[in-house]
């Protein structure tokens, strides 16, 4: 009897133990701040939600020697972000897209630009994600940015959007508009995925 | 990272780790190889074949042994299989502008010249004198680490060097005197 | 050993102390041929190959030679390894590890480490190599797809992000940068 009951006292036990004996955690916090950051983890964990990137953040400021109530906040944030670019993204979405999807929220894409994002492109998101992300980031308004990405986002190919990003910086760092310099080269980058053909 | 940290890394599977370990070791053992064998090309050839030597056999490697050492003795033992190619007569010391030697003597001569004249006084030891006599004075290793290193014992290592030490200086001498 | 300081010998082997230069072209024939051995179980052969036949030295982006141009202040650059159809480090559908090369310009730096989600935030874990080019520090590693955020640490204290890459969000009044890999 006992033996068979020990495996399924195992298998409760192992989830709600298993962000507390991360060992970078372990050996990366102090007592304090890891209790709280795995109390983070662990919730987000039963939401279905990726948990790598919350360690990722807790160790970038245990490097950095955050103090820990930064480090929770920071943790928490991203949780949150992760949460909401799952509703918007769809609970199927992959891990490099969450993340990816958190950071467009951070810097400031709304919740319903993803939305369209997944229903116009069928591949995976997390290149197209980070190209409208890092083009807000660097000057683009959100609104312009979400629209130059939408319209690429149904025939242009992963690194073609790269491309694109890459324009628009180059372009801004010579000193044009961020938001005219998003308009001026999605129409030739929209003409360029169309020639190429469909991704 | 430790080089021994890094070496612990790459038998783990990270194989790009180990390009960190030859970025540290070129420059040190390439000068072994280059006063061994006499030319860059030669000392080329035996640092790459070294250093894949290295990484195949990384599972042989003791971890609680430094690491760089074993490399070494790798090297060495490379060295033994090539043999110095005494017909090429390549310039040893290309880069003037990154060696720092120490100044030189009032009367030394011009480098070029002296580097010939140490490329053929290296040229005429027996290749175990000349690997004893680099070892010793250039690489400046501790006779019990050379005998870990060549098999060879410590009183038949410092016989070497000595016999080494007297034939290069009868050479210099005798060039110098010319 | 030596009878008098100068001596004709103890000369010669101060001479033959110099340190020398050896080519650093000679890494990434090693690297090249461990990785052939390697086979494509660990690697994506057909990218690290691409990599290993770029002509050297590092090309860089347009955005990257701009900043390059003011490196004299110490900026970093950043190149991303790109496959012929460019912008991504291996093909659209791929998964698993694509090598990425960073580099960046610090003179006079004593250390460089690369930093980030990929190396558990571990300082000591990913130094970077000074290059024969004086004040560039590099260094190769695999990624998986996805989007990571990093930081270089000059001589183990100064953070700095990599002003050709896109930059993180500053959740701890240090920079970090972004990049994103494909897959």
């Amino acid at each position: 009897m006992r033996a068979a009951t020990l495996p399924l006292c195992i298998g409760l036990l192992v989830p709600v133990t298993l962000a507390a004996q991360d060992p970078r955690l372990e050996r990366r916090l102090d007592a304090g701040t890891r209790a709280a950051v795995v109390a983070v983890i662990d919730s987000a964990r039963a939401a279905g939600l990726p948990i790598e990137p919350l360690v990722d953040r807790a160790l970038e400021g245990a490097a950095k020697h955050a103090d820990s109530a930064r480090i929770v906040a920071a943790v928490s944030l991203l949780a949150t972000e992760l949460a909401t670019a799952r509703a918007a993204l769809g609970p199927s979405s992959s891990p490099p897209e969450l993340d990816a999807g958190a950071s467009a929220l951070r810097a400031g894409v709304r919740p319903s630009d993803l939305t369209q994002l997944r229903q116009r492109r069928p591949q995976s998101l997390t290149v197209a994600l980070a190209a409208l992300t890092d083009l807000v980031v660097s000057g683009v308004p959100a609104d312009s940015a979400a629209a130059a990405v939408l319209a690429l986002a149904s025939s242009a190919r992963d690194d073609q959007i790269v491309d694109f990003r890459r324009a628009v910086e180059r372009d801004i760092a010579l000193g044009a508009p961020p938001a005219a310099a998003a308009t001026v080269r999605v129409n030739a980058a929209v003409r360029a995925a169309g020639r190429s053909g469909k991704p | 990272m430790s080089d021994e940290g890094i070496a612990r890394r790459v038998r783990s599977g990270d194989t790009a780790a180990f390009a960190e370990l030859v970025a540290r070791y070129r420059d040190r053992l390439g000068r072994y190889a280059l006063h061994m064998l006499g030319n860059r090309e030669d000392a080329e050839e035996a640092l790459q074949d070294s250093f894949v030597r290295a990484y195949r056999s990384l599972a042989r490697w003791n971890d609680t042994a430094p690491f760089g050492p074993w490399l070494f003795a790798i090297l060495v033992n490379r060295c033994r299989t090539t043999g110095r190619r005494t017909a090429r007569r390549d310039r040893i010391f290309v880069r003037d502008d990154v060696t720092l030697s120490t100044a030189p003597a009032p009367e030394a001569p011009d480098h070029a010249e002296w580097d010939d004249t140490i490329r053929r006084a290296l040229d005429r030891l027996a290749p175990a004198s000349r690997e004893a006599f680099l070892l010793k004075h250039v690489e400046e290793l501790e006779y019990d680490d050379m005998a870990r290193l060549t098999g060879v014992g410590v009183s038949a290592l410092k016989m070497r060097v000595k016999r080494a030490c007297d034939e290069l200086r009868s050479f210099l001498t005798e060039v110098e005197h010319v | 050993m030596f009878e008098h300081d100068n001596d004709a010998v103890q000369r010669m082997v101060e001479r033959l102390r110099a340190p020398v230069e050896m080519n650093p072209a000679l890494d990434e024939r090693v690297m090249a041929r461990i990785v052939s051995a390697e086979g494509s179980s660990r690697w994506r052969l057909g990218n690290l190959w691409a990599w290993l036949r770029r002509p050297r030295p590092v090309p860089v982006s347009p955005l990257g030679l701009l900043v390059t141009a003011a490196a004299l202040a110490g900026v970093a650059v950043w190149w991303h390894g790109t496959s012929p159809s460019g912008g991504m480090s291996q093909p659209e559908g791929a998964s698993g590890p694509a090598p990425v090369q960073f580099v960046v310009v610090a003179r006079g730096a004593s250390s460089v480490a690369l930093v980030g989600d990929f190396n558990d935030w571990d300082t000591g874990r990913t130094p970077m190599r000074l290059t024969s080019q004086g004040g560039i520090w590099s260094v190769v590693i695999p990624l998986t797809p996805g989007r990571h955020r990093y930081a270089f640490l000059v001589n183990g204290s100064r953070w700095l992000a990599d002003p050709a890459a896109p930059r993180a969000p500053d959740d701890f009044g240090t920079p970090s940068s972004v990049v994103t890999v494909g897959g």
